[in-house]
């Protein structure tokens, strides 16, 4: 599903922030994210994402080499991965069912379809109640799960979210989590980069530590270890 | 296809809410953009109204060689003669008018009949009337050969009789090229109306195109919202410039009817026809869309 070999990133000629990552994701997978700030974590998630490329080293994701794709296909491959950044990126010129419905614009599906659509994903995150809502009447749990709705509204086949639950008492946390653990259970692969490890720990089946110049993978040590 | 298709009606849907959401802005940018088209459309106007009354008037340029009074009987024969045989290469058809028959086609006229009859004699001379062969310098060997003939002996006067057309063609010649500049800096004017209209909307969108590109839009997705903007204010404009220009042809026609009918004439300021007109709008919405996409492509990289 995901794959990185020897990927290195670096911004103009600066020093390395990602050193020599290989790792592989398969299908499926609930991936955490750690390490401090400025490790790389947004980065590595935005270079999954297609929005950041590498410096080095090949990157490959549902199936394409990010490196070899076109500026024309670029699009198309970001379409099969949902993603949530730190800032939630909402249009607040619109209502909650209207960003949702974005995507779908995108994608060029059918009006009913879409809003059916659109429906069910704010449904699955608690929204529907709120369609109609301009996002900044929202909570921030709530546009933070109305950012997750429109993640996944396309049906990807992977999400990534950067810290999605920073700024956020701990029971919305948690309400957040569950959405992200509910969609795995359907064969997302979901790649969360966070700083609250315990919270983390209690949702994912993997975790990636990243440290300035030093990249973790605890499935591997787990594996060497039995 | 149908995929493209839905893309395409919401592109004009966010162009449409656009539009509305600056509704003062929006007016005032259709307003510049219809004004400035409104000039070479009076321009076109003006064109298309003179130029088949010059085609009408442009007869054979004719020179008419106009004897003393006092000239011997058969003078105009030898003119005529001289004419055809010295002037064969520039002059086709060569014909005499006698005083007689230049009266009886005078009396013909009854507005001439009773200021005829009061005079004692015959006041009209005979005179030769040559028709010049076609071509561009006519105006000049016109000239040439009026000075010529005007020392012959026994001539009175040469009279080139289409010489005026001639300055009027040259004149809407002179027209149609400032016509064209003009229409040119129009063009230019519009051209960057809407690159800055466009740059401004893609400034302000500069959140949406980031979302748009997040969830996987394409570039053309991206733009076609642009086109879309340029291409329909440029088509109201140029739809509105046609009512301006109606509009003002009102005044201009009252006017120049009064000053036609003094002469004895009919002329009216007209638009051009309908087929130029939708091809002008046509044009002007292809401007537009291609200033908005060469605007969206320089402003929204980012």
């Amino acid at each position: 599903m995901i794959e990185f070999k020897h990927v290195f990133k670096s911004y103009g000629q600066g020093r390395n922030i990602l050193s020599d990552l290989t790792f592989r994701v398969k299908a499926g997978e609930f991936i955490f994210v750690a390490g401090p700030s400025g490790a790389g974590k947004s980065t590595l998630l935005k270079m999954i994402g297609g929005l950041e490329p590498s410096s080095r080293g090949s990157i490959q994701v549902n199936g394409q080499r990010l490196d070899a794709l076109s500026a024309r296909a670029r699009p198309y491959l970001r379409r099969a991965v949902g993603v949530i950044l730190q800032d939630t990126h909402l249009l607040y010129d619109r209502s909650a069912i209207d960003n949702v419905l974005l995507p779908l614009a995108v994608a060029g599906l059918a009006p009913d379809l879409s809003r059916a659509r659109a429906r069910a994903a704010l449904e699955k995150v608690g929204l529907s109640s709120k369609e109609e809502m301009n996002p900044i009447e929202l909570s921030g749990g709530e546009q933070q799960r109305l950012a997750i709705a429109r993640a996944i509204v396309n049906r990807p086949a992977i999400l990534i979210a950067d810290e999605p639950t920073a700024n956020l008492d701990r029971v919305t946390a948690h309400k957040i989590m569950s959405v992200f653990r509910d969609f795995n259970r359907v064969g997302v692969t979901t790649l969360i980069a966070s700083h609250d490890e315990a919270l983390m720990g209690e949702y994912a089946t993997r975790s990636f530590r990243i440290e300035p110049g030093k990249f973790t993978d605890h499935a591997a040590i787990d594996e060497a270890g039995r | 296809m149908k995929t493209l298709l839905r893309q395409h009606r919401y592109a004009l849907a966010v162009t449409l809410r656009r539009l509305a959401a600056q509704p003062f802005s929006s007016l005032a940018n259709l307003l510049v953009i219809a004004l400035a088209l409104s000039l070479p459309l009076l321009g076109a106007s003006l064109l298309v109204s003179v130029e088949p009354v010059a085609r009408q008037l442009s007869v054979t340029p004719e020179l008419t060689v106009f004897l003393k009074t006092d000239a011997a009987g058969n003078l105009a024969e030898q003119i005529a003669k001289r004419i055809r045989n010295e002037y064969a290469d520039q002059t086709g058809a060569v014909r005499i008018m006698t005083k007689e028959r230049a009266l009886t086609e005078l009396r013909a006229n009854p507005a001439w009949d009773q200021a005829l009859k009061v005079l004692p004699g015959n006041p009209l001379p005979d005179a030769v009337i040559v028709t010049l062969t076609a071509g561009d310098d006519l105006a000049l060997r016109a000239d040439r050969l009026a000075q010529s003939w005007r020392k012959w002996a026994g001539v009175d006067l040469v009279q080139l009789d289409s010489a005026w057309v001639q300055r009027l063609e040259a004149l809407l010649r002179f027209a149609r090229i400032g016509l064209m500049l003009l229409a040119l800096s129009v063009a230019l004017v519009v051209l960057a109306t809407v690159f800055n209209t466009v740059r401004m909307q893609a400034l302000s969108q500069r959140e949406e195109i980031g979302v748009a590109r997040l969830v996987g839009a394409t570039e053309a997705f991206v733009r076609r919202p642009f086109l879309y903007l340029g291409a329909m204010t440029c088509t109201l404009a140029a739809l509105i410039s046609i009512g301006v220009a109606r509009l003002a042809l009102i005044p201009l026609n009252s006017a120049v009817s009064s000053l036609a009918r003094s002469y004895d004439a009919d002329f009216m300021l007209m638009l051009p026809a309908a087929p130029a007109l939708l091809i002008a709008v046509i044009a002007v919405a292809a401007l537009g869309a291609l200033s908005a996409r060469w605007s969206v492509q320089r402003n929204t990289r980012f």
